[in-house]
């Protein structure tokens, strides 16, 4: 980033979309302020697991840029879904249930940065965890595990679908995007051109 | 028992509804309330029936039990254990399964097109599938009463098929759909906007009109978008219908003559604990969807029917069908904030015929989508293999972004189909194993629409453009035709083998057509219900 471009969560400077909570319907209100100011504690995964897990949600979704109370907290809410047995309505047939998909595929990602670097995954610097995160997103990765279960299949529909469900469904993010959130009961008016809400926020770039 | 559900924020459900013991045969137990289960209770209610609708969901308040969020839907899906396979494997879940009262329609984006005469005879036109043992001209009457009790928006003239017109007005539409106009235009494609869409452009009843949220998917707590749960189940309600709701059919009961008998299905408390039960009933209609229907045929297995019910035929499951449902995903300098104003907006279906010249038989729409913000990471993720701090780049121009997909005509094929897994669901009832390749002239089909897909973003001035594979809807698996050998029921739905079972919903479609197939099967459902009136009072079924 040069000094003069505008860092990537403030483009829509000082958007809120929690701001307009009191334009939302209970329901949708409960849901989305529980998802802020009451993170579920860790209850699926165990504590070797969830550094692991961490470290690799640092990289495949850094948000070390943005300020520490602005970031989202991605491996509680992935926890939070497998501890509630939460699938996506099906499985691939050339993959392990769910749950089992999670713990193998964090076994294969200390496999492989074990294979490749001789290190644990959380003691590999940033380049090296994109390194690692790579040849499991192309799909042949080193390790034991990806012999018996899809390295890209894991990637893509098991760890980056929960990732992007987890961060995309905060408002943080949503601010960062400048998406207008929840919009029941109100809705929106300006449907042309692009055009923003009176309560939405000019993008800045 | 007194119901009470809101429908929108003014309309609440607040029915005495009819409560039909188990002991006493009804006339009529109907698996499943969706596009075709509603109309289906809706229209035999009226006619005088005693019908139970069994539903696998539960009701969803649309001030409760629906919220304006992508990652807190998930009780409106199906989302259930199901395995799926092949070389082009599904997504099923919530890219096209609902379980609700209302089905996948309280769901899914309320596009409504009609077929075109030309589905129905695929095999005499261009020597591809199967000609359907029906014509255009014996639905139309049915598209027409959908179109008006639905009700559909649209132009006032729409060109392609057989001509016709809309009963209520274009909807507006927003940026992301003046997008699909301008490229078309450039292109000289003809297009049309705000509709064939399941949204009433004025207030209907006691629904509201659009509030252009944007979140059709998520179920619409306007009440404004059609779902069988706002658009029949209330009037079959009213008319003496009973939605028995979490209620998961697991087998067709049939006696010795092979007559159906009644339903057996779980029963499940709000917290959770199920119990067997038995609705007895003089005809069973299964309305479960194309996964589900034929996974309770082959689950209905018994010394009679070794093989699964209605399935001498050995059809039951066979010729799955989904459409391709590429997007292109289009960058632009200037602002669109996609996720205001419905999906589906605007479309065109000037590709859908055959055209020699392409190669390939059959053809494809075009059609505007609005991805909310985690479908649209999930596309990213999945066509340009983001992640990191680009991905969160390339999600921060999400208000650049304009999308559109091909609704592609894919073939019907043997080798693509439904059959019971080994892997069990919470009841210890085998799951449904969903298998699906692309052939040849699939894909030929797809290269072409992608690549007319793409054309139009850049004649709309699109600064960078992207595909994402997918697909939507799910047909085929209990096909209607002309012999007991070809096919699994009859024109009127009827199963060949079982002479009081009725499979009226998206199975039955024998093809798939260019065309989003909600407003199909509910006429089908429709033209159904009038033949088992007819068929009644003289005694036939």
């Amino acid at each position: 980033m040069t000094p003069n471009e505008t860092p990537l969560w403030d483009r829509y400077p000082g958007y809120d979309a929690l701001s307009q909570q009191d334009h939302w319907e209970p329901a949708t209100r409960r849901v989305v302020l529980d998802r802020v100011y009451r993170v579920p504690p860790i209850r699926f995964f165990s504590p070797g697991e969830v550094e692991t897990l961490q470290a690799v949600v640092d990289t495949v979704l850094p948000q070390d840029d943005r300020p520490s109370e602005q970031r989202v907290p991605i491996v509680a809410y992935i926890d939070e879904a497998q501890h509630k047995g939460e699938i996506p309505g099906y499985r691939y047939e050339d993959m392990p249930d769910e749950r089992t998909a999670w713990h193998w595929g964090l076994e294969g990602i200390e496999q492989t940065s074990l294979a490749l670097y001789r290190r644990r995954f959380t003691d590999l610097g940033t380049d090296e965890r994109h390194a690692v995160m790579a040849r499991i997103q192309k799909g042949d990765p080193p390790g034991q595990v990806w012999q018996r279960m899809p390295a890209r299949r894991f990637f893509q529909s098991i760890l980056m679908a929960a990732v992007a469900r987890a961060y995309y469904a905060h408002p943080f993010a949503w601010n960062e995007i400048g998406f207008g959130g929840p919009a029941y009961p109100r809705g929106y008016y300006a449907l042309n051109h692009g055009a923003r809400e009176h309560w939405e926020v000019d993008e800045q770039r | 028992m007194k119901l009470h559900v809101h429908l929108s924020p003014n309309w609440v459900l607040d029915e005495e509804m009819r409560e039909y013991p188990t002991a006493e045969p009804v006339d009529a137990v109907i698996v499943g309330t969706g596009a075709a289960g509603g109309v289906m209770a809706q229209r035999l209610a009226r006619y005088g029936f005693s019908v139970v609708a069994l539903e696998a969901g539960d009701w969803a308040d649309s001030e409760e039990g629906m919220v304006s969020d992508e990652r807190a839907s998930r009780e409106l899906y199906w989302m259930d254990a199901r395995v799926t396979g092949g070389s082009w494997p599904l997504e099923l879940g919530d890219n096209n399964s609902g379980k609700t009262v209302g089905g996948t329609t309280v769901p899914y984006s309320a596009f409504c097109p009609r077929f075109h005469p030309s589905d129905l005879m695929v095999r005499t036109l261009d020597g591809v599938a199967v000609d359907w043992p029906i014509r255009y001209e014996e639905l139309e009457p049915y598209y027409e009463q959908m179109e008006r009790e639905y009700p559909v928006a649209g132009p006032s003239y729409f060109p392609w098929g057989k001509a016709h017109s809309y009963p209520y007005k274009p909807l507006a539409s927003s940026t992301h759909g003046h997008k699909l106009i301008e490229g078309c235009l450039k292109l000289g494609i003809p297009v049309v906007a705000g509709g064939p869409v399941g949204i009433a452009s004025g207030a209907f009843g006691k629904r509201p009109h659009c509030i252009f949220r944007g979140q059709c998917h998520l179920g619409c707590k306007v009440g404004a978008k059609h779902s069988t749960l706002v658009s029949h189940i209330p009037d079959a309600i009213r008319h003496g219908a009973e939605v028995r709701t979490r209620c998961m059919a697991f087998e067709i009961a049939v006696d010795d003559s092979g007559r159906a008998t009644g339903v057996r299905y779980y029963r499940a408390d709000s917290d959770g604990a199920h119990r067997e039960e038995f609705q007895p009933a003089r005809m069973v209609i299964v309305a479960g969807y194309a996964v589900e229907t034929p996974r309770l045929l082959l689950n209905s297995r018994s010394s009679r029917f070794p093989n699964g019910l209605a399935n001498s035929s050995g059809l039951v499951g066979k010729f799955l069908m989904t459409q391709a449902a590429h997007i292109a995903i289009g960058r632009y300098d200037d602002m669109i904030r996609q996720y205001k104003g419905p999906p589906a907006q605007v479309e065109t279906e000037e590709f859908y015929e055959t055209d020699p010249a392409r190669g390939f038989a059959r053809g494809f729409a075009i059609q505007s989508v609005g991805p909310l913000p985690i479908a649209m990471a999930n596309m990213l993720i999945s066509s340009q293999g983001l992640f990191g701090m680009d991905l969160r780049r390339a999600m921060a121009d999400y208000n650049h972004y304009a999308c559109w997909g091909i609704l592609g005509e894919l073939l019907p094929d043997e080798r693509n189909y439904v059959a019971l897994a080994d892997d069990r669901d919470q009841f210890g009832l085998p799951v449904a194993y969903v298998h699906y390749n692309l052939f040849e002239n699939d894909r030929k089909l797809i290269e072409y629409a992608v690549r007319k897909a793409v054309e139009i973003h850049q004649a709309a001035g699109a600064r960078e453009v992207m595909v994402v594979e997918d697909s939507a809807h799910l047909i085929g698996t209990c096909r209607m035709g002309f012999t007991p050998q070809d096919s699994v029921v009859d024109k009127w739905c009827r199963s060949w083998d079982v002479p009081n079972l009725f499979i009226p919903d998206g199975s039955c479609l024998p093809t798939q057509g260019a065309a989003n197939p909600a407003l199909t099967i509910s006429a089908i459902a429709a033209r159904t219900a009038d033949y088992i009136r007819s068929a009644a009072a003289r005694r036939e079924v």
